[in-house]
């Protein structure tokens, strides 16, 4: 069954990269889905971080003050927004984490 | 064509090595991101109870971070196979802006080269290859920049997986080294964010992704995702409308 469902959406994943490539479809698509479609990413992306953010992994609870995970991710919010880089933004919320582990 | 005229022309007719080669060299900084991502993958996938191989061989059939991760995760909560399915080519949705806004330069290609070029638009390579396609001067050989970058970050995340998954079971919980992907995805969002529409994207699939926790199936996420994506959409067009009319 895995086998298959990574086939099948494998098969779709190609297809939504050589779709416009194809000579059948001639026309960019229409301007509302270009809209729409430049929204996936940070929709797709939020709806995966917040919960890993917020929720306690031992119980799926909301956690908020009692969180490390919570003031890393605000760290490395402020390092992604000011140097714009990747392995700066992981270093400092995973250094983060392990300090407030440590000391929480 | 004779190697003398080809050197005449150089600015405007590089080589099919030269152009792979630039394409290699300006995707290089963002491996730094990719290798950490594909590693954790790798360590995920294994932990998530797949198989040496369906994770190894989940990097090459999929070929997208995100969405390998969200398969892995849903998958290992026991989630039907629909709904992991659905989130996985919702996420992958947006390989057809890329795919859109390439075409124009790839689509005189044999039908080899663009499946292949296809097969290779990630997001990385895309974000490199567009900025040498769009900005210098066309020629001949340009698609070869294209399959440079594509095909280094490819290894590379292949490399990646292959380390995590033989790395994975000796790296201590403690390390927390799943928080990294969260981390990797606000290292995509947060600078990208400008316009009000990001914003209620970002609140609403926040939102519900919390809220929508008790939902059968963790279908959450899929529902968060398409809410967020509407609510940018929606927000987007009452700008427009506003901007139009005032």
């Amino acid at each position: 069954m895995i086998w298959f469902i990574m086939i099948a959406t494998g098969l779709f994943t190609f297809a939504t990269r050589f779709i416009m490539l194809s000579n059948g479809i001639s026309n960019r698509p229409p301007p509302w889905l270009v809209d729409a479609l430049g929204f996936v990413p940070i929709a797709v992306l939020t709806a995966i971080i917040v919960p890993a953010i917020l929720l306690d992994p031992a119980d799926q609870t909301i956690a908020l003050w009692d969180n490390p995970r919570l003031f890393a991710a605000a760290l490395a919010i402020i390092a992604a927004l000011v140097t714009r880089q990747m392995i700066t933004t992981i270093g400092v919320g995973l250094v983060a984490l392990w300090i407030l582990q440590w000391a929480m | 064509m004779p190697k003398a005229q080809n050197n005449r022309t150089a600015s405007q007719n590089r080589s099919a090595g030269s152009e792979f080669w630039a394409g290699v060299c300006e995707e290089v900084p963002l491996i730094f991101g990719v290798v950490p991502f594909g590693l954790v993958f790798g360590v995920l996938g294994i932990e998530s109870g797949l198989t040496p191989w369906q994770t190894i061989l989940m990097s090459s059939i999929l070929f997208g971070g995100a969405s390998q991760i969200v398969f892995a995760q849903l998958w290992a909560a026991g989630v039907p196979a629909l709904i992991v399915g659905g989130s996985v080519c919702v996420i992958n949705l947006r390989h057809v802006l890329y795919s859109a806004s390439i075409a124009a330069y790839l689509r005189h290609l044999p039908l080899r080269w663009r499946i292949l070029l296809g097969y290779l638009l990630t997001d990385e390579a895309y974000a490199i290859s567009i900025r040498r396609l769009q900005h210098e001067p066309p020629g001949p050989n340009q698609h070869f920049h294209l399959l440079g970058s594509g095909m280094l970050l490819w290894v590379s995340w292949q490399f990646a997986t292959i380390f995590g998954v033989l790395v994975g079971g000796t790296i201590p919980d403690s390390w927390s080294l799943s928080f990294a992907i969260p981390l990797t995805f606000i290292a995509v969002v947060a600078p990208i964010l400008k316009t009000r529409a990001d914003l209620a994207a970002v609140m609403t699939a926040g939102t519900i992704a919390i809220i929508g926790q008790p939902l059968p199936w963790n279908s959450w996420l899929i529902i968060a995702a398409i809410c967020g994506i509407l609510a940018g959409w929606l927000v987007s067009r009452l700008n427009h409308q506003a901007g139009a009319t005032s």
